[in-house]
């Protein structure tokens, strides 16, 4: 060890996460206040997905994928039922690729909302945080009346789609388009003037063009850096073959170019939606669907909020997939994670993270473990019980509240 | 290059992978030794420009452990090369190297599968918790998980005199 190592000192950051409300775990080497070497350590939320898929029939493998992920559930079951249809060889009727197409563009802009949010946040701008989350609540409300949920809304199946939409749900759709135009306009002219937040995103969490081909990251992360890496442009799918997708790209190759890339995202998002429900065909919305498919694979891909979704299914002929593998856009982004932390400041290694939008759920695809002892997790009853035992401790005894059962 | 001329390239070159494109944009390709295999992937990567590693896809063969590496190049043409291990002897080489985007995968594959990949670069495992018990595979197919008991951690299947 030389000298100059001495004065190194290793910061465990998580698994409480610096940025988000997930977990993750980062052991920063710092030279001062320098990132020297950061290592990326993932899989606390690993459920076990994919073998739960392997022991279910394929509707109820959809319900699991559609829980891979709390934001982008849609994008996984489009990238599902995808796969699944190629192996059937079902032609899914117009309306119903409209519908996934008005309904992935809304996830979108709620996913992107959230983000901004988040970004906002870290950096120390909460009033930008609770106006982007203020308009993000329209979006969720539009999609729950779609649904009947915020998230996880249920719409995507086999053949098609399990809602229709009805013209006055559509119209209030446009609604909530032109409203939040206005409001990203101005938040779009925010991110190109504030100088505080240019000043605190620029030039921090590079990932140049040839660093993107090396750690093949996706998304709003590669599109930062001036690769068009957007599956409705490069593969185009369902309502994508009939109405392009304008591309968008920046030559950041920062933080501050992946907010740029959102932002310009939510407007193209908001001009997608006005088409589709401009142009949505009468029609059915579903085809029957076969319980059993027959044997051989398929390898789907669809463009998420955070990047390219890809699902693989085998099927041996059987009503349950022989094997399902799920490569969420998150899990594309983290390999060159450490290359984006590595020269930086400490300070900003929270926004470093949250810049390419994590999410943990869909990267680690989930075995829920619980039980005492030393190797155990705790479930929700039993952190309860402790949070219980540190009131009685402080002289409240809060055990007669009653949790409301749903 | 397009999938048709990955194709033909592929199968000249090494007729055993057997290449087809079932639909636009895909090239599979048949299980191979790991010598084959490996030949197949430094050929791929450096004259037909599948540069970008997408994915692993571990499969359970019975009593082989299949790999699939899914590629991809500048025309978004995604190649799926495979190999195969026996289960008693999972030993491949890892790619990260030529592809540090696939390191991840291999340590699923490590974790999920019980291969052993000799180069990884060191790190931390993924994804299953430091507490798993050592020669538990929960992606083989035998691994059956209403035997594996949450409160000890422990893989405890029936005994056959239990079973009869």
């Amino acid at each position: 060890m030389s000298p100059h190592d001495k004065n190194k000192v290793v910061v465990p950051i998580g698994p409480q996460h610096p940025s988000l409300k997930e977990p993750g775990s980062f052991k920063i080497t710092l030279d001062g206040e320098k990132v020297e070497r950061a290592v990326v350590e993932v899989g606390y939320n690993h459920r076990g997905i994919e073998k739960a898929c392997e022991s279910r029939n394929y509707m109820q493998a959809l319900y699991i994928i559609e829980r891979v992920c709390g934001i982008c559930s849609h994008a996984h079951t489009s990238c599902f039922c995808q796969a699944f249809e190629e192996l059937a060889g079902l032609e899914v009727p117009r309306r119903a690729h409209y519908i996934r197409g008005i309904v992935g563009e809304l996830e979108r802009l709620h996913s992107h909302l959230l983000w901004l949010g988040v970004a906002a946040h870290e950096i120390g701008f909460d009033t930008l945080f609770m106006y982007t989350w203020r308009d993000r609540e329209l979006v969720l409300d539009l999609l729950a009346r779609i649904g009947g949920n915020r998230v996880n809304y249920g719409v995507n199946t086999y053949g098609g789609v399990r809602r229709d939409l009805e013209p006055e749900l559509m119209q209030d759709i446009l609604l909530v388009c032109d409203h939040l135009e206005e409001k990203l306009k101005y938040y779009a002219d925010l991110a190109m003037t504030e100088t505080t937040l240019i000043a605190r995103l620029k030039g921090i969490g590079v990932l140049t063009a040839e660093d993107v081909q090396k750690y093949s990251a996706v998304g709003p992360v590669a599109r930062a850096a001036g690769i068009m890496a957007d599956t409705r442009i490069i593969e185009p799918y369902g309502v994508y073959k009939e109405i392009a997708v304008t591309p968008i790209t920046d030559d950041h190759c920062d933080v501050y170019g992946r907010t740029l890339v959102r932002v310009k995202e939510m407007l193209e998002a908001i001009r997608l939606i006005r088409l589709f429900v401009s142009e949505i065909p009468a029609g059915p919305i579903s085809v029957r669907a076969p319980r059993k498919l027959p044997a051989g694979e398929s390898l789907s891909r669809v463009e998420a909020p955070r990047g390219e979704n890809v699902h693989y299914i085998r099927s041996t002929g059987a009503d349950m997939p022989d094997r399902v593998r799920v490569r969420a856009p998150t899990e594309a982004n983290w390999h060159g994670m450490s290359h984006m932390l590595e020269g930086f400041q400490l300070a900003d290694v929270p926004i470093i993270i949250a810049a390419i939008d994590p999410c943990y759920s869909c990267t680690d695809r989930a075995i829920h473990l619980v039980g005492d002892g030393v190797n155990q997790l705790t479930d929700w009853e039993q952190i309860r019980l402790m949070g219980i035992e540190q009131y009685k401790a402080r002289g409240i005894d809060p055990s007669a509240i009653k949790i409301r059962e749903f | 290059m397009n999938a048709e001329e990955t194709i033909l390239k592929l199968n000249k070159k090494f007729p055993a992978l057997e290449a087809v494109s079932p639909r636009h944009m895909r090239v599979y390709t048949a299980f191979t030794d790991p010598k084959s295999f490996e030949e197949a992937l430094y050929y791929a990567n450096e004259k037909l420009g599948y540069h970008k590693g997408k994915h692993i896809v571990g499969t359970d063969e019975g009593a082989d452990i299949g790999i699939s590496y899914i590629l991809s190049n500048d025309d978004n043409v995604l190649l799926v090369l495979r190999e195969r291990v026996p289960k008693s002897a999972p030993n491949v080489r890892s790619m990260g190297e030529l592809y540090p985007s696939l390191v991840l995968h291999e340590r699923e594959l490590v974790d999920l599968f019980g291969v052993h990949v000799s180069g990884l670069p060191e790190g931390p495992r993924y994804p299953l918790p430091d507490c798993w018990p050592e020669g538990q595979y929960p992606l083989r197919k035998e691994w059956n998980p209403a035997y594996f008991n949450k409160q000890t951690m422990t893989y405890e299947p029936p005994k056959e005199d239990d079973a009869k």
